[in-house]
């Protein structure tokens, strides 16, 4: 339904803002992702070459059952009798215990040694991710970023837990059976041998054909999906607007394309195996005539000839898995370059010697912002909120107030003009002191999965329970927290408890109150929660801002008339500023606003 | 609008059914065509493959020990028809199987979208003895069910075929071994029950052990995928350490038992390993015995062997159709606890198909006293009526009630003195339209949202003004034809809400309920939209439950409720001049 002219949005994941892909997070090349993985492998030597070694054993060990089979046969053309024929089986007996001591524990060694590496990568990528500057993670789109920790985590991991020591064990099963045909007669491996181009024929084919059709079938899916959650999560707004119907239609659009496109991958999938079966049959005949002709030269026995035979059946099964497995081998690679993509992001360093704020105080000297060249959205703003003062912000959207309190909290660097918290710029204060300084609580709520406990925990993981509560109280939330069965300890979040708008925005305020910084900025904090909620919002808003610098980008006229002073904003300038009262009394764009909104207290 | 899309019976397992058990039975009757197909594709398919070894076999004893080449040309033409079946029967079993897989999923997942979309929704709390608690709760448990559940039940399909192969696969070996000699097919006869049970004896526990230990690997990626969708609160709070911390104990967690379950996974593998090699042995030792004495030839030996060999891949093939079976059952309870979930409120009328009802501009609106504790109020035709509270479960129960969610009395709302409990609950709702405050937008260009329940003959300039769109619109890249992202989450609050005010307002209903339509919306922005709704309905009843004060002055009369009952009424100005209670509520 995208607009011809909106193709750069069209089917991305979020299809949200008009993002060019060269504001998405950095993926790294192959090469670059295989070196970051084998510098992990590498950090752990023992453990590698151990895995390597019990599983080639293992591998080793069941390629002993097709020439100990052969033996066998030997013995009964050969009539040698059953005393040989004992110690035959018998060695088949110590190949079966030795091939599965040396599978169960090499097996164990690889999931250890992956899921490790795995767990390194994945650490560091989450860290990272988590200190990327939020306005190069919004330049990408937060989708990418949740794609990336989240959906490709989850494949390199299935890649590494279920592909990687299925590859490692049919590989090597493949590999020593070329070996062991060669062993026993290299004129028969020559022979297997021409299975091979039927098999590259029947791989090249379906790299070229399916794997772009199981692309498009994942992003289906991931439409799918999507379209699900969109209806699922809108069900009542549908019901109320009766527009349910358009809604299945959408579901059931969205699940048929994925459908028609998995059949499609399926029907191309069938047509490679007439290939691969065809490979055998060449394979398994060649192997058959060469043996003849060998055992008709007299070259090698009976049982020599049934061995190759029999190893190359038994390379069946391991080959074909091999070749099934290539498609997720390529995802698994694309996946592992976006990670060490986002691992290879370089975070803001603090400085060598941090100032340390003075005070409170923030001063904005001639500032001047562009989201765009040739777009200033703030002009020349200067500004002082003295240590302990509560400023509100008013004005229209647009006017630039969410500009203006994310550059006082340096998410973004102000285009023109300085700011200085406690007589420090931001850079002087490095981030990581910033964060300690100046914190900032927006309308977008977010809670945390886990406990409440955990949940404001963030704010200061060494939090004893009493200080939590005492933070909940400073914010009027201990009544409803205390009211729970299970107090703190109350799930909350992803498959929880869901906690209302009001008191979730709450625990946001108690966060911040544990964080306990000098200068706090509030955007809309108070939004969203319905018109008592805001009320009851306001108060808790009062208490955690008690005693600390505050700018609150205020959505309720009340939360102005409350604050020691007002700045009013309108197209990127400050054309108003002084408390409620004189502001009212000077009749200026303030009063106009007061007054459409307590219309009748003026009467 | 196409209302009778939600009705029963247009495709899909319409019947309702009950429990997870009659589900799987439906299922496989109405795909009776792919699961005998693909399982006949499979049983063909696996008596090939155990046929491969014996034409082996069959080489080794005419052409090469005999040194016969036209026994050699004879069997390889024997051996390539039989791949040709071979490849033939697997074509047939994995393409019907897959047809009737895909097909089921998608017809499951259309009649779960469907009773989760219908008129009648879904009752907040579950029936008694609902398999999960949640299954009417989330969205997001909700897609779960019809998103993988809906494939993990007709995943009984495979079940079945593979299955019904790997069965036929074992009695065709046991039969060829049979005839080649009785002891040797007695061994295998008798051997493999034994050896079947002993792995799924050992596969048990493990598999629980592991399924336990994978789904805590799993809780690492949730950790990880809400930190970054809280990204920014953690930021604004600047806890980026501790989120990272916390992620790394989570995936600490993870490896431990990732490590664990991998134990669990390869003893099982290990004991797989143990238990056919040692069985191939067995079978060589018997099987050289007997070509030693001469009973049976070196060909009947080296198929025997072969087949002892193959016999490992239908014993695991049958393992994996009962763990898959196993978990279809599992499924199939979600599933049908979802499709059979109680209604919110029963819409016994639904069939009657009554469509929307004729379009009538100036309807009274009548509201009787209910348990639930809504008071009485009547609405005068084209009225625009506010309602102020101080408490919000006063006006929440109220708007449930306008919007005809949750049971209420017959009766305890009228339209032009009809009870809208006589109609279907899409025509009631066709007459009065409930916007919520936190209403929900859907994926798509902000045209599609206003538009998507729009009445004919739609000034859609107007629309927009009134509901102060056409500012948020400006600010969307793309404008009206800008994309709102899954949910509206492209969005800031204020913009859509405004949208979806738009939206309701493009509806153009006879009675609308606004609930708090500016929660999100700066008090400028606020006043415009006061006073555009006020001049958009003009003459048509409206009904606001706010507690702006802009929004109520805009009304022409405005009632203040109370837990007993209406408390005041009279205009805005008239109620903040002489009740407390209203400046109280309103502009405290």
């Amino acid at each position: 339904m995208s607009a011809p002219d909106a193709p750069v949005t069209a089917g991305r994941p979020d299809g949200g803002r008009p993002v060019a892909t060269a504001d998405l997070l950095p993926t790294a090349d192959p090469r670059e992702a295989r070196r970051v993985v084998g510098r992990l492998v590498a950090d752990r030597p023992v453990l590698a070459i151990a895995s390597l070694l019990v599983l080639v054993g293992g591998a080793a060990a069941g390629l002993a059952v097709p020439p100990l089979l052969g033996l066998v046969v030997d013995i009964v053309t050969d009539d040698r009798g059953t005393g040989d024929l004992a110690v035959a089986a018998g060695l088949l007996l110590v190949a079966a215990v030795v091939q599965a001591l040396l599978t169960g524990v090499g097996g164990q060694l690889v999931v250890r040694l992956g899921e490790s590496v795995l767990a390194d990568l994945r650490e560091r990528v989450v860290g990272r991710a988590l200190r990327i500057p939020l306005r190069r993670v919004e330049r990408a789109g937060s989708g990418d970023l949740l794609s990336r920790i989240g959906g490709d985590v989850e494949i390199v991991s299935r890649a590494i837990s279920a592909t990687v020591p299925t590859i490692a064990g049919a590989g090597l099963t493949v590999g020593l059976t070329v070996i062991g045909l060669v062993v026993l007669d290299w004129r028969l491996a020559l022979a297997a041998l021409a299975a091979a181009p039927i098999q590259v024929f029947a791989l090249r084919a379906y790299l070229r054909d399916a794997v772009p059709v199981y692309r498009r079938q994942r992003i289906l899916e991931g439409e799918r999906t999507q379209q699900l959650l969109d209806a699922f999560a809108g069900a009542p707004t549908s019901r109320a607007l009766r527009i349910g119907g358009a809604r299945l239609d959408r579901v059931r659009e969205t699940s048929g394309a994925a459908r028609d496109e998995a059949l499609h991958g399926f029907r191309l999938l069938a047509r490679m195996f007439p290939k691969l079966n065809g490979a055998e049959l060449v394979g398994l005949s060649a192997v058959v005539i060469a043996g003849f002709l060998l055992v008709d030269a007299g070259t090698i026995s009976v049982g020599t000839a049934t061995a190759g035979a029999l190893y190359f059946h038994r390379a069946f099964d391991p080959i074909g898995t091999l070749l099934m497995l290539v498609d997720e081998i390529q995802e698994g690679t694309t996946a592992l370059a976006r990670l060490v993509g986002v691992a290879s992001i370089e975070p803001p360093e603090d400085p060598a010697d941090p100032a340390t704020p003075r005070d409170g105080e923030v001063v904005l000297h001639g500032v001047g912002h562009e989201h765009v060249p040739g777009h200033p959205v703030l002009h020349d703003v200067d500004l002082r909120i003295a240590p302990g003062e509560r400023v509100a912000l008013i004005g229209t959207t647009g006017a630039g107030k969410t500009t203006l309190a994310r550059l006082v909290c340096g998410i973004d660097r102000p285009t023109r003009g300085a700011i200085r918290i406690g007589g420090a710029t931001l850079d002087e204060l490095g981030p990581s002191r910033a964060a300690d300084t100046v914190l900032l609580v927006t309308q977008e709520v977010h809670v945390f999965a886990g406990t409440l406990g955990d949940d404001l925990r963030l704010a200061r993981p060494d939090a004893s329970d009493d200080e939590l509560l005492a933070a909940l109280c400073t914010v009027g939330a201990e009544g409803w927290v205390t009211a729970l069965p299970e107090g703190l300890a109350t799930v909350v979040g992803e498959g929880g408890r869901e906690p209302t708008t009001t008191q979730a925005q709450q625990l946001a305020l108690a966060r911040l109150v544990l964080r306990d910084p000098l200068v706090a900025v509030l955007d809309e904090a108070t939004a969203e929660s319905g018109s008592a909620g805001a009320r009851e919002l306001e108060r808790s808003a009062d208490g955690a801002l008690a005693g600390r610098t505050a700018l609150v980008v205020a959505h309720r006229l009340t939360q102005a008339a409350t604050a020691d002073r007002v700045v009013v904003l309108e197209a990127g300038r400050v054309v108003e500023q002084g408390p409620h009262d004189e502001l009212v009394a000077a009749g200026g764009p303030y009063a106009q606003l007061w007054g459409a909104w307590a219309s009748a207290r003026e009467r | 609008m196409s209302t009778a899309a939600l009705s029963p019976g247009a495709d899909g397992p319409a019947a309702p059914v009950a429990g997870g058990r009659p589900l799987l039975r439906q299922v496989l009757r109405e795909r009776r065509r792919p699961a005998v197909v693909s399982t006949l594709g499979g049983v063909v398919h696996q008596t090939c493959e155990a046929f491969v070894p014996v034409l082996i076999g069959v080489l080794v004893d005419r052409a090469i020990e005999r040194r016969d080449a036209g026994e050699l040309v004879l069997w390889i033409v024997v051996l390539a028809l039989l791949f040709a079946v071979l490849t033939t029967a697997y074509r047939v079993q994995l393409l019907t199987l897959v047809g009737g897989l895909e097909h089921g999923e998608h017809d499951l997942r259309t009649a779960l979208a469907r009773r989760i979309l219908a008129a009648a929704g879904i009752a907040a709390p579950p029936r008694p003895g609902a398999v999960r608690s949640d299954v009417g709760g989330s969205a997001g448990a909700q897609v779960t069910v019809a998103g993988s559940d809906a494939r993990r039940t007709v995943d009984v399909l495979e079940a079945v075929s593979v299955g019904g192969a790997a069965i036929a696969a074992i009695v065709v070996t046991a039969a060829v071994l049979l005839a080649t000699s009785l002891p040797l097919g007695l061994l295998v006869l008798l051997g493999t029950p034994p050896l079947l049970y002993a792995l799924q004896l050992l596969a048990r526990p493990l598999e629980r052990r592991s399924g336990v230990d994978q789904a805590r690997a799993a809780e690492a990626a949730g950790v990880a995928t809400d930190l970054a969708s809280g990204l920014r609160v953690l930021k604004g709070i600047g806890a980026e350490r501790a989120g990272a911390e916390r992620y790394r104990v989570a995936s600490r967690r993870a490896l431990d038992a990732a490590v664990r379950a991998g134990v669990a996974q390869n003893l099982l593998l290990g004991a797989n390993v143990l238990i056919s090699g040692a069985f191939l042995a067995v079978v060589a030792w018997v099987g050289g015995r007997l070509a030693l004495d001469g009973t049976i030839s070196i060909g009947e030996l080296v198929a025997a062997v072969g087949l002892t060999q193959f016999l490992v891949g239908p014993l695991q093939r049958l393992a994996f159709a009962s763990t898959l079976l196993a978990e279809s059952r599992a499924a199939a309870d979600r599933v049908s606890a979802l499709l059979d979930a109680a209604p919110d409120r029963d819409d016994p009328r639904s069939a009657d198909h009554d469509d929307a009802p004729p379009p009538r501009s100036a309807v009274a609106l009548a509201v009787a006293p209910t348990a639930a504790g809504t008071p009485a109020l009547d609405v005068a035709p084209g009225e625009h009526l506010g309602v102020a509270t101080a408490d919000p479960a006063v006006s929440t129960a109220l708007v449930h009630l306008l919007a005809h969610r949750g049971e209420a009395p017959p009766g305890a709302l009228r339209v032009d003195g009809a009870p809208t409990s006589d109609l279907a609950l899409d025509a009631a709702r066709g007459l009065v339209l409930v916007a919520d405050h936190d209403a929900a937008l859907f994926s798509g260009t902000v045209r599609d949202n206003v538009l998507a329940a729009a009445a004919a003959g739609l000034d859609l300039d107007a629309v927009l003004d009134a509901s102060g769109a056409d500012e948020a619109v400006r600010a969307i890249p793309g404008g009206l034809d800008g994309q709102v992202g899954e949910r509206g989450r492209s969005l800031s609050g204020g913009q859509r809400q405004r949208v979806a005010l738009a939206r309701a307002l493009a509806a153009a209903p006879p009675v609308l309920v606004l609930h708090e339509p500016t929660t999100a919306v700066d008090a400028v922005t606020e006043a415009r939209i006061a006073s555009g709704v006020r001049r958009l309905r003009d003459g048509r009843t409206t009904v606001v439950v706010a507690t702006s004060p802009s929004l109520l002055a805009a009304c022409d009369r405005v009632v203040l409720l109370g837990g007993d009952g209406v408390l005041a009424e009279g205009t805005h100005a008239e109620l903040v001049e002489r009740e407390d209670a209203y400046r109280a509520a309103v502009l405290s």
